[in-house]
Formats: C-alpha cells, sequence, structure tokens
C-alpha cells in the first residue's frame, strides 16, 4: 500500500493520535465545556440556563473574590521566597560532609512524604488554641501573650496555613537544589576564592548562576502549587472564618459543590485558569529564550 | 530475560485492570438471566455516620436481612457533609441509589419540586401511615396532598449544662433572658466561661441565631427571612445582632477562639469544668463522655419577650426514594421496614431519638426524651434549622455573616447590609 518511507513517517503520528484523543476528551473538551458553564446558570439537576456575563459581573463585585485573589498572592510570595531561602540554605549546610548529614537530609524531607491531608490535621492539633503543642509551648516559656486560636484568628489564619505548606515544601527544594549542588563546578568556586572573591561574591556571583536551572523550576513548582492551593485550606479551615483564609481553588470548590452554583464556580475557575496561563506563559517564553541563548 | 519479566509484569497489570470490568459484565449477566435475582437487589446509602448512629442502623439492616433473606441490601455510608454534595450527582445519574436519607421539609421539597423524588402515597396507604402519623408530619411530606417523603425521626435543641457546674454555684435554671444573663455573670464571676460552642463548621453559630431570633422576633418573621420574604437589613434583625448577641460575644460569654473547633471538640470545656453550658441538639449526647453523662441535663431556650409565641429548632430527618431507582418494590419495602412501628421503636430506645410513628408508644422514651418532646411540643412553631430553612447558598453566606460578626461585633450593620445584597441576589436568581 504505502511505500516504506510514508509508512516509516506516519507511523509515530500513528501512535501520537491516542493519546492526543484521549487529551482532547478528557482534557480539552471539558475545558472548553468549563468556559461554556460560566455564562450559564446552573444547579446541577436542571439543564444550564445562558446568561451572558452575569456570573463573572457578580464576581468582580464578590468582595471573598477579591479576598481569595489577595490570599493567592500572598501565598505566592510566601511559598517563592522561603523555601527557597530555606531549601538553599539547608542544601548548602548538608552538602558538606558533616557528621549525621543524611539523617538530616531525610528528616528534612520526611514531610514530603506525608499527604497534604494528613499535614493539614496533623497541624490543626498543633495550632488548637487550648492545648495545641505551640500555645502551650509558647505559655510554659512566657509567651502566653502570643498564644492566639491560629486558625480562628482573622489576623493570622492565612499566615498559619501558609507556614504549613511551606514546612512541607523546604525539605522539597533543599533535594532539588542539592541535586544541583552535585553539578556545580568545585573548580570555578576554587578559582574564584584564589582570585581573592568574598564569600558573598562567589555566592552571588558563582555559585548561582550554576543554580540557575534549578532556581527556575523550584519558582515554577512553587507558582504552581500556590496557585492550585486547596487541600490544606480545605482540611484546615474551609476558607474559615468567614472567608479570611480563602484561596481561589477552595472558594470555586465552595460555590461550586456546596452552594451548587455550577455556572459561578466555572467562572471562578476560568479566572484561575487566566492567572495560571499567565505565569506559564511568562515561564515557558524565558525558558525558551534561555534555551536559544545556551 | 529483562523483557520477559516486564512484559509477564505488564500483562498481570493488564489482567488485573481489565478484571473488574470482567466481573461486572458477569454480574450483569446474572441479573439478566433470572427475574427474581434482578429484583431483590436494595441499595441504601445514609449518613448516620457518626459511631452510635452507625451502630444502630448496622444493627437495623441485619433485621432487614433476616426479614428479606431473599433480598440483596447494599448499604453504605457517607459523611454527612459529602452526601450533602454527592445528593444532586446521585439524583440525575439513571441509575441512583434506591432509598437515601434526606432532610425533610424545604431541602426535600426543593428536590420533589424538580421532580427528582418518587411519589410515595401507595407505601403511605398500605403502611397506614396517614393514620399512624401525624398531621404535620404528614403535611411535611406531602405536596399537593401526595406523599415523597417519610420522615424517621427528630430531635430537639436545647440549652445543655454540667449539673456538677450549677450545683457547684448554686444556680437555678433560668426562666428568662434576664434570668440567663444573670447567671452568665455569676458563672463568670467565678471564672467559669458561660457557654461553650465550637464554629469550625459554622451551623453551631447558626443555632444561636435562630434561637435569639425567633425569641426576639417570633418565628414567623423568622421563617419568612429564611425563605426570603424578609430583609436581612430590617431593623428587627439588627437588634438580634446589637442587643442580645453581641454583648454577649463582648462580655466574654463564650469560650475564646471558638473558630478554631468542630462542634464536638468544644465538648471537653464542659466536662472539664472551664464552661457551664452548650446550645445544641440533643445528639450532643451521642459524642458526651459515658462517665459525664449523668451529669448532662437541658433546658428550653429562656423566653425573651413573652408577648411572642415561642419557636423550637426541632430537625428531622428521613427518608425517600429517587425518582430514577431501579428496584422500586425494594426500595418500598426497606421504607417500610423505617416506617414500621417495630423499626421506629427500636431506634426510639437505642439512639435517644424521638420518632415520628404514633403507634410507638411513649413508654419506650426516657425522661430525657420526654422532655424533649415535652419541649417541641408545648411550642408554637417548629422551625428545621437555619441551614435547612433557607436555601444552601443563603445559609452559606449568611453562617461566614454570622462569624465575622463573632470577630466583629460593632460591625453588625455592615454584615446585615451584604447579606441583604446576598439575599437579594439569590432569591432573585
Amino acid at each position: 500500500m504505502l511505500n516504506a518511507k510514508t509508512r516509516y513517517k506516519l507511523i509515530p503520528y500513528a501512535f501520537l493520535g491516542i493519546p492526543v484523543t484521549i487529551y482532547f476528551i478528557w482534557i480539552i473538551g471539558p475545558m472548553l465545556y468549563s468556559f461554556y458553564l460560566s455564562f450559564t446558570k446552573w444547579d446541577g439537576l436542571t439543564a444550564p440556563e445562558f446568561i451572558g456575563t452575569k456570573n463573572y459581573q457578580m464576581l468582580f463585585q464578590d468582595e471573598v473574590f477579591y479576598i481569595s485573589l489577595f490570599n493567592n498572592l500572598e501565598w505566592i510570595i510566601l511559598f517563592m521566597t522561603i523555601p527557597i531561602a530555606l531549601g538553599l540554605t539547608l542544601a548548602m549546610v548538608l552538602n558538606r560532609d558533616i557528621p549525621g548529614a543524611k539523617t538530616f537530609k531525610a528528616s528534612f524531607f520526611l514531610p514530603m512524604v506525608l499527604s497534604l491531608v494528613v499535614c493539614g490535621l496533623v497541624w490543626s492539633w498543633l495550632y488548637s488554641p487550648h492545648s495545641g503543642l505551640i500555645n502551650e509551648v509558647l505559655r510554659r516559656i512566657g509567651l502566653g501573650a502570643l498564644a492566639t486560636g491560629w486558625l480562628s484568628n482573622p489576623k493570622v489564619v492565612m499566615e498559619a496555613v501558609i507556614t504549613v505548606a511551606i514546612w512541607r515544601q523546604v525539605g522539597y527544594v533543599m533535594v532539588l537544589y542539592l541535586a544541583g549542588l552535585q553539578s556545580v563546578d568545585q573548580n570555578l568556586l576554587d578559582a574564584a576564592e584564589v582570585d581573592g572573591a568574598s564569600a558573598l561574591q562567589r555566592f552571588f556571583n558563582v555559585l548561582m548562576p550554576q543554580l540557575a536551572p534549578v532556581t527556575v523550576i523550584v519558582i515554577v513548582i512553587s507558582i504552581i502549587d500556590s496557585l492550585r492551593a486547596f487541600d490544606l485550606v480545605s482540611v484546615m479551615t474551609r476558607g474559615g472564618p468567614y472567608n479570611q483564609s480563602s484561596v481561589l481553588a477552595n472558594f470555586m470548590y465552595i460555590e461550586a459543590f456546596n452552594n451548587y452554583r455550577m455556572g459561578y464556580g466555572a467562572a471562578i475557575a476560568v479566572i484561575i485558569f487566566i492567572i495560571s496561563l499567565l505565569f506559564i506563559m511568562f515561564y515557558l517564553t524565558r525558558i525558551a529564550r534561555e534555551e536559544t541563548n545556551a | 530475560m529483562k523483557n520477559k519479566i516486564v512484559i509477564s509484569v505488564l500483562a498481570a497489570l493488564f489482567v488485573l485492570g481489565m478484571a473488574p470490568l470482567f466481573a461486572g459484565g458477569q454480574q450483569e449477566g446474572a441479573a439478566e438471566g433470572g427475574q427474581a435475582a434482578e429484583q431483590d437487589v436494595v441499595v441504601y446509602n445514609s449518613y448516620w455516620s457518626d459511631p452510635e448512629p452507625k451502630r444502630v442502623e448496622a444493627e437495623l439492616m441485619e433485621m432487614f436481612k433476616e426479614q428479606n433473606p431473599g433480598v440483596k441490601l447494599i448499604h453504605s455510608t457517607v459523611a454527612h457533609e459529602d452526601f450533602k454534595q454527592a445528593i444532586r450527582a446521585y439524583l440525575t445519574s439513571s441509575a441512583p441509589p434506591d432509598v437515601l436519607t434526606w432532610f425533610a421539609g424545604n431541602r426535600a421539597r426543593f428536590f420533589i419540586d424538580k421532580g427528582l423524588i418518587m411519589d410515595i402515597s401507595d407505601v403511605w396507604e398500605e403502611a397506614g401511615w396517614n393514620e399512624s402519623y401525624s398531621k404535620g408530619f404528614r403535611a411535611m411530606s406531602s405536596v399537593d396532598d401526595k406523599q415523597y417523603f417519610l420522615p424517621g425521626n427528630w430531635y430537639w435543641w436545647a440549652v445543655y449544662y454540667d449539673t456538677r457546674v450549677f450545683d457547684e454555684y448554686d444556680i437555678e435554671i433560668p426562666k428568662t433572658w434576664d434570668e440567663l444573663m444573670a447567671v452568665c455573670e455569676k458563672l463568670k464571676s467565678n471564672g467559669v466561661t458561660p457557654f461553650t460552642v465550637g464554629t469550625k463548621y459554622r451551623w453551631t453559630a447558626a443555632a444561636w441565631f435562630d434561637y435569639l431570633n425567633m425569641r426576639v422576633n417570633g418565628p414567623e418573621f423568622h421563617i419568612n427571612l429564611m425563605l426570603g420574604k424578609e430583609s436581612y437589613d430590617d431593623p428587627r434583625v439588627l437588634k438580634v445582632f446589637n442587643d442580645y448577641w453581641g454583648p454577649m460575644i463582648d462580655k466574654g460569654y463564650f469560650v475564646e477562639s471558638p473558630a478554631s473547633y468542630a462542634w464536638a471538640e468544644a465538648i471537653p470545656f464542659m466536662t472539664n469544668g472551664d464552661a457551664a453550658m452548650y446550645l445544641m441538639g440533643d445528639f450532643i449526647r451521642d459524642s458526651y463522655p459515658k462517665e459525664d453523662l449523668e451529669y448532662l441535663d437541658f433546658f428550653r431556650f429562656p423566653i425573651i419577650d413573652p408577648s411572642v409565641p415561642v419557636g423550637e429548632d426541632a430537625p428531622t430527618d428521613g427518608y425517600f426514594i429517587p425518582k430514577n431507582s431501579q428496584n422500586p418494590e425494594m426500595a418500598k419495602k426497606l421504607l417500610k421496614f423505617f416506617g414500621s412501628k417495630e423499626v421506629q421503636e427500636y431506634v426510639a430506645k437505642e439512639l435517644g431519638r424521638l420518632v415520628t410513628n404514633n403507634k410507638v408508644d411513649t413508654s419506650v422514651y426516657n425522661e430525657n426524651q420526654l422532655k424533649g418532646r415535652e419541649i417541641v411540643n408545648a411550642a408554637d412553631y417548629v422551625a428545621q434549622f437555619y441551614d435547612r430553612d433557607t436555601t444552601p447558598e443563603m445559609a452559606d453566606k449568611g453562617m461566614n455573616g454570622f462569624m465575622e460578626f463573632w470577630q466583629n461585633t460593632d460591625q453588625a450593620e455592615k454584615i446585615l447590609e451584604k447579606l441583604e445584597k446576598s439575599r437579594q441576589q439569590l432569591f432573585e436568581e
């Protein structure tokens, strides 16, 4: 039928066809359907009713939307800075041959093994205002004034939840940097030292540029994880008290599946999608540029 | 050699993956083969997930199996919150569970109006429920004089207190608001927090709103507010917040950081003597430590304005059959079982709930049940509960408003304006 050469060219497409079809049915299709749903009013029972952009109009007037958006931003910022600083520090320290380094590495990485739900539950107990470990310790060391209802005080609740996410992430970032440090060229560092570069100069001008690929990966992972943030909020506070710890994903979930406003939920999902897309595009273009430069 | 191992592992995985499909096919084949086999299945999903109700229900399931040896009963228990989210998926599927637990009143009415619940007037007729259930319960289950719902059991809300604390400070049970405030002051001055409450899941705060609003403004206004016919920025609602609820919070009559605790996590404050009272439904008994149960007693929420009719919260749970049920005959059989005098008596005795069938002799009730029944019987109006009387969307907004108020007692006006905006949006939709 076909000559060998054409067949050879077609085979990859035949193989690609299957995953691409599945991708369209399970990912692209539902995504487009969500876009459609965001223009409807749907309670999950009767047929969706087309209402134009009303969901979006309501959304942009909804106070909870802005609280959630702000919380997501706070999450991104804290989640990018603190785990990178701590993870890199730990990696630098544990990269030396100090006794027990392996044990330390393992124990810092351990939280990553736990599911977010388990982390959320355990930390809820630590945060418990009456008998939780944190308040108990604060009271014992004479800092009782600082003890508070960590998950019920609207002023600190968001930070309390993000802390758990950071606690879990630090070990992961550490492992990524440990791997990155293996590929750092020790000769360059030694040469810089001989040339009289200070420790800070060596760190910022010699080491960090070599770790740049790892840093990009860490930042991308952090941003994506921040935008996806849902599990911890859902387990620890469900967005409470009165939405002060709400994030977009949780807001969407409550509106769609608790309040049965599927159309409104879909509109929130579309906004999350657009925000994620902005970040992803930004980093993809950056990475593409770096690859062409290199 | 290596390749061979990989291939056989993959093959094994593939076969394992397919196994459920074949098993499913076989099951269906068997069902099609024999008529009898097909009819004798009934799928029942319930939300009785707390330990005590779960135990009692497991026993009921055994009873049903013994009475109906030919029937294959498939029962699963789904946690309360998950059940509420799953029910719409159940109801719209082509093969839903055959019997479901649900809340009487508005929550059931919503699905009845959408045509998702089966008309079971024939079951009511055959089982004689038209006579053996009170008119109130019949009306609760009917739309246009057709019955769709079976009320199974109900419970009352009241102020629960620990008798040890009341005895220690020589406190009389308060009957009026002034008396209650005096009790609170006395407890507070002795270093005991008057009320414990765990508002992590918010509905415990809604109970306070229900009672204060009913006592101050009367049940008629309250229920119209629930139905979206009155507005949240009404000065009468503001009065509830600024004159009653707010001062209680400001004076420290509630435990600190209530939003950190689920409702049952706030019970230890009572048992260890830090707090004295808890506005709660009778299911508090299921979670109260066994060794402290004898000290747990309750009284009716004090009267605030004697000229206002008395309303009480008494939520009713029950059962229905989805319209698309594949095994309606067996489902009706199970429903008749649940509504029977025998089962109702068992639930009343084992679980301490009040039941709906009038044939059940009141002698099965213990002292507590009789006292709770008396509170509800004496009421002029019986409400279900905040999140059952109003729509789920409004309940979500409202309960968030209550939580916000709890933290900012000076913001009542602003919060109520926000709720009013939500009400207009949600009830106009």
